[in-house]
């Protein structure tokens, strides 16, 4: 069973089978308001936790996307280099960017439930 | 003014291009100055119109100019009979209030500040005429750029037809006091609604309309802004006006830099204060507008590149350190649709 954690950064990542699905959080979205396209990452690419790897352009800002953990890139989300507005009808499930198999799930667990990503928010 | 309301900048935006929307604009200056002839010699030093040759009842697009021609603000000054007491009404920007009333003030010390005790809305879009004419007088013959005084709650409002979005139109400054009455019966119409900053942005945008401190500032002249349209011609020759001189000669000569509209040509933004380079890796100017253009499903931009670059070879915008073509595209981006004598024009 998966659970959903969060990122400073305003991501979420949920972890199966040492396989981490990542998007933008849905406070996210609302403040990017309308998303018109998104740089997708690079299949194969070995990233480390905080690096900039791709961006999100809405129409007021254009907004970088960091890996939350350490890890490789398995996979992109292609559905949303045709239509990136997914992400706001649905940041938290068919709005998923990418997936990574992940290298050290020690660094999953420092991520916030979502109970703490709540409060982090309301800071 | 936030930057958008709960259903976001592409909704509001398309709304305003297919029906209306509503601005409240408030946060800008409007001043009414006695229009009298000491007052108007002294303003004509930096507003490039012939001023007390101002047509009764009518607007114009023109700016503050500085000693070297450039632009301290853009504005809309009309000559207006309030009371039977002619004056001129002027709508400035927000950010520049400072400079401005500087200004009007030293030319004329009775000059009124109204923005304080009149709200300033703008419903824009082909069916305004259709949302206000139920709740506020409006002639048939009123033409873009028209302006006049109508009543609302038993007060005068100022109403003008114009905007800042390429379309059809309606200005309005009403007392505060009767200021939500209005926008709670023109929200009545269920196809109106409220907008914000960003479409108002990417609807001036689309129009080929400059913003000031993007396109706009104190080191630009309207000549260089591509804005020579706007100055009375005769004005140039007079010594009073500040940077006749450079402005006249600009006119006569070539200029070092142009303003051109600009088209993506992938999925990329364009943005304010990106470079813009030739095929040879040279710069070639930069961008000073940039946003997602909900018409044409595309990023455009407006900006500035050298006078002596051809435009028929490649322009390439660095975007997120990596260089991407795109296309000129004259301004403007979307056809203007103004209205006069009766019938829509460009």
């Amino acid at each position: 069973m998966s659970e959903k954690k969060y990122t400073k950064d305003h991501e979420w990542v949920s972890i199966e089978n040492e396989i981490a699905t990542i998007g933008i959080s849905n406070h996210a979205q609302e403040s990017l308001g309308d998303i018109v396209f998104i740089e997708l990452p690079s299949v194969g690419n070995s990233v480390k936790a905080k690096d900039e790897i791709c961006v999100v352009e809405s129409v007021k800002a254009a907004s970088d996307i960091y890996a939350p953990i350490d890890g490789e890139i398995i996979e992109v989300n292609n559905n949303l280099e045709n239509d990136a507005a997914i992400i706001n009808q649905d940041a938290e499930n068919d709005g998923w960017i990418f997936k990574m198999k992940i290298s050290d799930s020690n660094q999953y667990s420092d991520l916030m439930s979502e109970d703490e990503y709540k409060q982090f928010l309301e800071q | 003014m936030p930057i958008n309301y709960k259903t976001g900048i592409i909704n509001e935006h398309k709304n305003v291009r297919n029906h209306s929307g509503i601005f409240d604009v408030s946060h800008m200056g409007q001043i009414l100055i006695e229009n009298n002839e000491s007052y108007l010699h002294k303003l004509e030093k930096y507003i490039p119109l012939q001023l007390k040759n101002l047509i009764k009842n009518r607007s114009h697009y023109s700016f503050l100019l500085n000693k070297d021609g450039g632009v301290i603000d853009d504005l809309i000054i009309s000559s207006i009979d309030i009371k039977d007491k002619p004056y001129l009404y002027i709508v400035y920007n927000a950010s520049r209030k400072k400079e401005d009333e500087e200004i009007f003030i030293s030319c004329a010390p009775n000059a009124e500040k109204i923005y304080n005790k009149n709200c300033l809305f703008a419903i824009q879009g082909p069916d305004s005429i259709n949302v206000l004419k139920n709740i506020i007088d409006i002639p048939n013959n009123m033409n873009f750029f028209d302006i006049l005084i109508s009543k609302y709650d038993n007060n005068q409002i100022l109403v003008s037809r114009s905007g800042y979005t390429g379309e059809d139109g309606f200005e309005l400054s009403i007392p505060n006091e009767s200021a939500e009455n209005l926008i709670t019966d023109l929200l009545k119409n269920e196809n109106t609604m409220l907008c914000g900053l960003g479409s108002r942005d990417s609807l001036r945008l689309e129009a080929g309309l400059s913003l000031y401190g993007h396109e706009l500032n104190e080191n630009i002249t309207p000549i260089e802004a591509g804005l020579s349209w706007a100055l009375d011609k005769e004005r140039l020759e007079d010594k009073n006006l500040n940077g006749n001189k450079i402005l006249s000669d600009q006119l006569k000569n070539n200029l070092s830099n142009k303003k051109i509209g600009l088209i993506s040509t992938n999925k990329s933004m364009l943005r304010d204060g990106m470079t813009l380079f030739d095929n040879n890796n040279n710069e070639i100017g930069k961008i000073t507008s940039g946003c997602f253009s909900p018409n044409l499903n595309k990023s455009i931009a407006i900006g500035y590149i050298r006078s002596e670059f051809n435009t028929d070879n490649p322009i390439f915008c660095e975007i997120r350190k990596k260089l991407e073509l795109v296309k000129i595209n004259n301004l403007p981006f979307v056809k203007k649709n103004y209205k006069k004598n009766g019938s829509v024009y460009e």
